[in-house]
């Protein structure tokens, strides 16, 4: 906060303040305004401000007032409105009272009008407020022939002060109405208190029975308090008795001390306790704000987390769930399945131009992965006899080779093999599903056994593993151009088909 | 797919669910999308996590299709046999 520092000036002034209040009785007039100004409730605390700077000549006067009031202007909040209109129920209650008593006293001064001239000054013209200011230096007149002994030193820097206010307000009402409103507003709100004061002290000073009075006129305004909800406690007990301030002032220090940042539980020691009540209310207030605010975007970040989670439903089959773990279990599930999924298909994309030359009957027992590495050590291992075999061979069997080299690792197809691959082997494909059904092999006219052996390779199949078999299909299906060929390696083919029989 | 079928159900046991079990699954759930596995877990949020998740499951449903129908594609080409087989294993 930015006001923190000039209360915290505040503070410490008030509190070498007090201590002079306390210790020096008789001349306590000077001091004594400053408590009940303080107790009057928070525009005293702008007073104050312009007070310690009105003591010293009227030149820094106006400095302080001037820069005290954007300061004001600064903290602007609800708490601050609402406590100006306190302060002016206060003074108005302020002004009853001290219309009553003050009324017996002196009958040459009519109060309510001055003090409605005070409390309303932004709309009077500076007439008034002249003669307003005339009315103070006669009340301040009044006082001071009340008091030969204390008096004669201290009015004379005063009445200066309220002069060059007053003159100030008709200054500033002239040239800019809303800042004369709030300086008006501000000092009408001092200068009444500074008059009650004055008057009261004055009271105090003269005799016992004024004292009663002020007593009693304390009690009815304590009275009128109960109905009119906002009163200052402390200007109650200032007026009734100065003991009865001590407390009041070890009450304030008390509150101060620990909160000199937060300016309006500052302010909260000085109002009575309805308004305390109030104030504190604005707090929780300002607090509940920040906490709907933050409410705020925690449900916006709810709404868009459960709209998220209403789409991921309806991507999720089959899930009727209500509760968010278990849909999110759900989607955890049925993510893993779609990988899975995926990663078959493709292996399935690859497989299919794999199986062309003939491998494939052996793939399905396999596990996938195994069966793509079994696969590729196949294509590897074929190649190696094979060589043997016409060169031909080889290079009909490579690309099924190089395609389980691609498929083995990760299980993406490679694209170029869809088209590539089956076109080569078109006419081998059709060699190879013609050896399943051995119409091949009976084509050809083979060995017997055969026509035995190969049903029992394509019944079974899931059970056999290993890579005899699968070089045993591959030397089929690698016989079969061999076949068609005239060639000799069909005597070697037959001595390796019998042991792969017996297994 | 099986594993879908054979999936056991938690759900039983995440009756009452706190925000941490749904942290958790969440935090499961984003090591399953490979856009965000490796960034930190603190830095997504949930609603990323779960925007993602359905844009995963978009692409995969897409490559599902996508990889359905070029499957079909050669196993058409191919032996009624073989495509069988392959169809038994992929349709398991």
């Amino acid at each position: 906060m930015n006001h923190c520092v000039p209360d915290f000036e505040i503070q410490m002034e008030e509190e070498e303040e007090y201590p002079i209040s306390i210790s020096k009785k008789p001349s306590t007039q000077n001091d004594e305004i400053m408590e009940l100004l303080w107790q009057n409730g928070q525009v005293v605390m702008h007073s104050q401000n312009q007070r310690p700077f009105r003591k010293p000549p009227p030149p820094p006067n106006t400095n302080g007032g001037d820069g005290v009031i954007p300061a004001r202007e600064i903290r602007s909040s609800e708490a601050e409105s609402y406590g100006h209109q306190h302060l002016f129920i206060q003074e108005d209650e302020m002004a009853s009272w001290l219309h009553y008593p003050i009324n017996e006293d002196p009958p040459t001064f009519d109060h309510n009008d001055f003090c409605t001239d005070m409390l309303y000054p932004h709309q009077n013209a500076s007439a008034s407020q002249n003669h307003s200011s005339a009315a103070v230096q006669s009340s301040v007149r009044t006082a001071e022939l009340r008091h030969p002994p204390p008096r004669p030193p201290i009015p004379p820097p005063r009445r200066p002060e309220q002069i060059h206010n007053f003159t100030k307000h008709g200054n500033a009402s002239s040239s800019s109405k809303a800042a004369a409103a709030q300086q008006t507003v501000v000092d009408s709100c001092d200068t009444p208190a500074a008059t009650a004061e004055r008057a009261e002290t004055g009271r105090a000073s003269v005799s016992a029975a004024a004292v009663k009075a002020a007593e009693s006129g304390g009690g009815r305004e304590t009275a009128t308090c109960d109905v009119t909800v906002t009163s200052s406690p402390g200007g109650s007990s200032g007026s009734a008795e100065p003991v009865q301030r001590e407390p009041v002032v070890d009450r304030k220090r008390k509150g101060r001390e620990p909160e000199d940042s937060e300016f309006q539980s500052e302010d909260v020691d000085f109002e009575s306790p309805e308004s305390k009540k109030q104030v504190r209310g604005s707090t929780s207030t300002k607090r509940s704000r920040a906490a709907e605010v933050h409410n705020l975007s925690e449900r916006r970040r709810r709404d868009r987390i459960n709209e998220k989670m209403k789409a991921l439903q309806e991507l999720i089959p089959r899930c009727n769930k209500s509760d968010k773990a278990s849909m999110l279990d759900e989607a955890i599930e049925y993510l893993k399945s779609l990988q899975l999924q995926v990663q078959m298909m493709s292996m399935g994309c690859g497989m299919v131009p794999m199986m062309f030359p003939g491998i494939q009957q052996y793939m399905p027992p396999m596990g996938m992965g195994i069966g793509m590495g079994m696969a590729m050590e196949m294509g590897m291992g074929m190649n190696r006899p094979v060589m043997p075999f016409p060169n031909m061979l080889a290079s009909s069997t490579l690309p099924a080779a190089t395609a389980a080299a691609h498929l083995g690792p990760r299980f993406p197809m490679p694209p170029f093999h869809m088209p590539h691959v089956p076109a080569p082997d078109s006419s081998r494909m059709q060699a190879a599903n013609q050896s399943d059904n051995n119409n091949m092999l009976n084509s050809l006219g083979t060995l017997d056994p055969d026509k035995s052996i190969i049903p029992n390779f394509t019944d079974p199949y899931q059970q056999y593993l290993g890579l005899q078999q699968a070089q045993l299909q591959l030397m089929q299906s690698m016989n079969q151009p061999n076949a068609r060929k005239p060639s000799t390696s069909r005597g070697q083919e037959n001595p390796e088909k019998h042991p792969s029989e017996e297994t | 797919m099986s594993s879908r079928r054979s999936r056991s159900r938690q759900t039983s046991s995440s009756r009452n669910i706190t925000d941490d079990q749904i942290n958790d699954l969440v935090s499961k759930l984003q090591q399953l999308l490979p856009e965000i596995r490796d960034r930190r877990s603190d830095k997504v949020s949930a609603s990323k996590v779960l925007q993602e998740t359905c844009n995963y499951i978009r692409s995969l449903h897409r490559e599902v299709d996508d990889l359905s129908e070029r499957l079909s594609e050669l196993l058409a080409t191919t032996d009624t046999a073989q495509a069988a087989i392959i169809r038994n294993l992929l349709m398991q």
